[in-house]
C-alpha cells in the first residue's frame, strides 16, 4: 500500500449535522488524494492513552480545493482551503486536499470528538480497507441501501458511480445510469447528510422505524418493494445487512456489503476485526480491516 | 562500527528495535507504512502445528491506556507459514525471528526443527537467499484453552528450551507469561536450558465485564492486558531478572516512546519489543529507531550495551 500515510491533520471544521452526528474535515492531503469510496481511515486523539486505540471511520468525501493565492495548496492559515467544488467537474483530480468523515456520537472518542475544535488535531491513517468494487458491468441502476451511520460510506461512492468525481488518482467515468438510495433511521432527527446525496445525483428514499421520515418500517422492505437494480450495496447493522443479503439472494441481484465491525488497529496486524467468511472447505475467520470492509454478500457465513 | 547493534547470545541485530509477535502480522501487512531496514528485527504472529481459527469475536476490547485480547492464535498453521510467510519474510532487510507455540513439548520439538530447517545458509551455500535470524518460542500465550501455560512451571520450561536448542541451530529466545508468582526461576531454567535470550514479558491475564448484561465482553471471557498500562509491571519484571539471572532481555510491556525504550534499557533489556503500540501507532517502531540516536547521547553513550542496566 505505497499510498499509506499516517499525519496529525488539522481539523477544519466539526460541526453538527443531526442528532449526535457530525461532520469533521481534516487536513490530510495524502490520504485524501489516495483514499476511494469504501476505503476508510483511522482517527485518534493525539496522545491520548484513554481512548487509547483509534477507530475506523469511512470516508464520506473528499474535498476538492481551488488552487490557493499562496500556491502553497490547502491549508496554512485556515482560509485557504476552500468549499469545495459542486460537482468537482473540471477540477484536477490531483486536488483533494481534505477529507470529510461523518460519525455518530456512541462512545468515549466520538464523544471526545466532537468537542474538537477547528484549528486542533487529531492524528488519521489511511486509507485502508478495500473500497467498493465497481457494479456489474452494464449496470444500469444501482441501488445502495443505508440503515443507522451506515449512509456515510455513500456520497463519494454516489459521486463516483455517476462519473461526477474519480478517487485515489483515477479519472471519473460513469460506472452506473441511474443510483437510488435506500437510507433508514430510528428517527428523523438522526438523518444526517440527506441534502448532499440528492445533490450528488441519487434517488433518495427515506424510511425510518419510527415513522417520523419517510416509510415507516425497514429500509429493507422499502427497498424491496421497488424494482429490483442490476447491483445492490449495503451499509448498516449486521440484521439490516443480514436482511438485504437475503433478499438480494432471493432475487438474484449482485450484493456487497460494507461491514461495521469493531478494529484495534485497522491495519491487519491484531487480527480483532474478523467475520466468518466461507471458504471451500467451510469458513474461516477473515480480517474485515484488510480482505473487507466491502465482501460480496455470498461469501458472508452468516452465524444462526 | 554500529553503536546501535546488540547481542543477545548468538543473536545479532543492528539495533535493539523489534516488532512484538502478534501485534506486526506477518510484516506483509506493514509494507509501505514501516521501513523494515530502520528496524532491528520483526517477529511475526505466533503460528502453531495446526491451523487454529481463532476465538470468536469480540477478541480485543479497550481498557483504560491498555486493551485486553483473546485472539487465540488465528493462524493457518506452520505448513502454511513456511510455504507462503517465510519465503516473503526472508526477503525483508532485517532479522526476522520466528514464533512458535505448541500444544504439547513434542509439538514444540518438531516445530522448532522444521523452523529450524530455514537458518541461514553456511557462506557461499545460499546464493544470496537470507535465512531467520532466531526462533522465539512463545511459551506464554494466555488465550489458548486446553493448552498448556508452559512458563510456569521452571521444569517444563527447561525441558522445552533445550529440545529447542538440540533440534533447531538458531538463536533460541524463550517469551516468558507474568502470570506467575516469581518468574525469577522460570527465566534462570530457560537460561540454564541454552536460551539465548528471554522476552519479558507476554500480555497479563485480564477480564473486562458488562455489569448491565452481566457478561463478560470478551468471546474468551478472560485476555491479554497489554498497553502503557503494563509498563510499570514489565519493568520491574525486567529489573527483577536483570539482577538475578545472566542471560540477555528482550523487555517487552506497553512501550510507545523513545523514553519507555530507553527505560527499559536502563532497566537491564538489551533490547525491545514494541507491542501493542503498532495498533495505534502504525509507523512507531521505525521512528523509535531513528530517536534512538539521539537519547543514548543524552546519556553521553556511545553504544546501547553502555546503557543496559545501568540503573544506579
Amino acid at each position: 500500500m505505497p499510498d499509506f500515510a499516517q499525519l496529525l491533520a488539522p481539523v477544519l471544521e466539526n460541526r453538527r449535522l443531526a442528532r449526535d452526528t457530525y461532520l469533521i474535515r481534516l487536513e490530510a492531503p495524502p490520504v485524501a488524494r489516495a483514499i476511494r469510496p469504501g476505503q476508510f481511515v483511522m482517527l485518534r486523539l493525539p496522545g491520548s492513552t484513554d481512548p487509547l486505540l483509534g477507530r475506523p471511520f469511512a470516508l464520506y468525501d473528499t474535498v476538492i480545493c481551488l488552487p490557493s493565492t499562496s500556491g502553497r495548496g490547502v491549508g496554512g492559515e485556515g482560509d485557504t482551503v476552500k468549499p469545495p467544488l459542486p460537482n468537482g467537474r473540471g477540477a484536477d483530480i490531483d486536488a483533494p486536499g481534505a477529507i470529510d468523515i461523518v460519525y455518530l456520537v456512541v462512545g468515549k472518542l466520538t464523544g471526545l470528538l466532537s468537542q474538537v475544535q477547528s484549528g486542533e488535531k487529531v492524528e488519521v491513517w489511511g486509507p485502508l480497507g478495500n473500497g467498493f468494487p465497481d457494479p456489474v458491468g452494464q449496470a444500469k441502476h444501482v441501488a445502495l441501501v443505508a440503515g443507522g451511520i451506515g449512509q456515510t460510506p455513500f456520497l463519494a461512492h454516489i459521486r463516483e458511480l455517476l462519473g461526477e468525481r474519480g478517487y485515489g488518482g483515477q479519472v471519473a467515468r460513469p460506472r452506473a445510469k441511474r443510483v437510488s438510495l435506500y437510507y433508514g433511521v430510528r428517527t428523523a432527527d438522526l438523518a444526517a447528510g440527506v441534502e448532499d446525496f440528492r445533490q450528488a445525483g441519487a434517488e433518495v428514499h427515506l424510511a425510518s422505524n419510527d415513522g417520523t421520515l419517510g416509510f415507516h418500517g425497514f429500509v429493507t422492505d422499502l427497498f424491496e418493494q421497488h424494482e429490483p437494480p442490476d447491483h445492490v450495496f449495503g451499509c448498516g447493522p449486521e440484521p439490516m445487512l443480514h436482511a438485504l443479503a437475503k433478499i438480494a439472494e432471493r432475487k438474484g441481484i449482485p450484493c456487497h456489503l460494507s461491514l461495521e465491525t469493531p478494529m484495534a488497529c485497522g491495519v491487519g496486524i491484531c487480527f480483532s476485526c474478523v467475520t466468518p467468511v466461507r471458504t471451500a472447505d467451510g469458513w474461516d475467520y477473515k480480517r474485515v480491516c484488510v480482505e473487507g470492509p466491502v465482501f460480496d454478500a455470498a461469501t458472508l457465513h452468516w452465524e444462526t | 562500527m554500529n553503536r546501535l547493534v546488540v547481542t543477545l547470545g548468538r543473536l545479532h541485530l543492528k539495533n535493539p528495535i523489534l516488532a512484538a509477535s502478534g501485534t506486526f502480522g506477518y510484516a506483509r501487512e506493514m509494507e509501505g507504512k514501516v521501513d523494515f531496514a530502520k528496524l532491528g528485527g520483526i517477529i511475526p504472529k505466533t503460528v502453531t502445528k495446526r491451523p487454529r481459527i481463532g476465538n470468536p469475536p469480540p477478541r480485543t476490547v479497550e481498557t483504560p491506556s491498555g486493551m485486553l485480547n483473546a485472539i487465540g492464535l488465528d493462524n493457518d498453521g506452520i505448513d502454511h507459514f513456511i510455504a507462503h510467510h517465510l519465503p516473503y519474510l526472508k526477503t525483508l532487510p532485517t532479522a526476522i525471528v520466528a514464533n512458535i507455540a505448541g500444544k504439547t513439548e513434542d509439538e514444540f520439538l518438531e516445530m522448532a526443527e522444521q523452523i529450524g530447517a530455514n537458518a541461514p545458509l553456511p557462506e557461499g551455500e545460499g546464493s544470496g537467499v537470507r535465512g531467520l535470524a532466531g526462533l522465539e518460542l512463545n511459551l506464554s500465550c494466555p488465550n489458548v484453552s486446553g493448552g498448556v501455560d508452559f512458563a510456569t512451571d521452571p521444569d517444563v520450561a527447561r525441558r522445552v528450551v533445550a529440545g529447542a536448542r538440540r533440534v533447531c541451530p538458531l538463536p533460541i529466545i524463550a517469551k516468558l507469561t507474568p502470570n506467575v508468582t516469581n518468574i525469577v526461576p522460570i527465566a534462570q531454567a530457560a537460561a540454564d536450558a541454552g536460551a539465548d535470550a528471554v522476552s519479558l514479558v507476554n500480555t497479563f491475564i485480564g477480564m473486562a465485564i458488562d455489569w448491565k448484561k452481566r457478561r463478560p465482553i470478551l468471546g474468551n471471557v478472560t485476555g491479554g492486558l497489554s498497553g502503557p498500562a503494563i509498563k510499570p509491571l514489565a519493568l520491574r519484571l525486567v529489573y527483577q531478572v536483570a539482577r538475578a539471572v545472566k542471560i540477555p532481555i528482550i523487555g517487552v510491556g506497553g512501550i510507545s516512546t523513545i523514553d519507555d525504550v530507553m527505560e527499559f534499557l536502563v532497566a537491564g533489556a538489551s533490547a525491545v519489543q514494541i507491542g501493542t503500540a503498532n495498533f495505534f501507532d502504525p509507523t512507531v517502531c521505525g521512528r523509535l529507531a531513528e530517536q534512538l540516536p539521539q537519547a543514548l547521547e543524552q546519556l553521553g553513550a556511545t553504544s546501547v550495551q553502555e546503557v543496559v542496566g545501568q540503573l544506579k
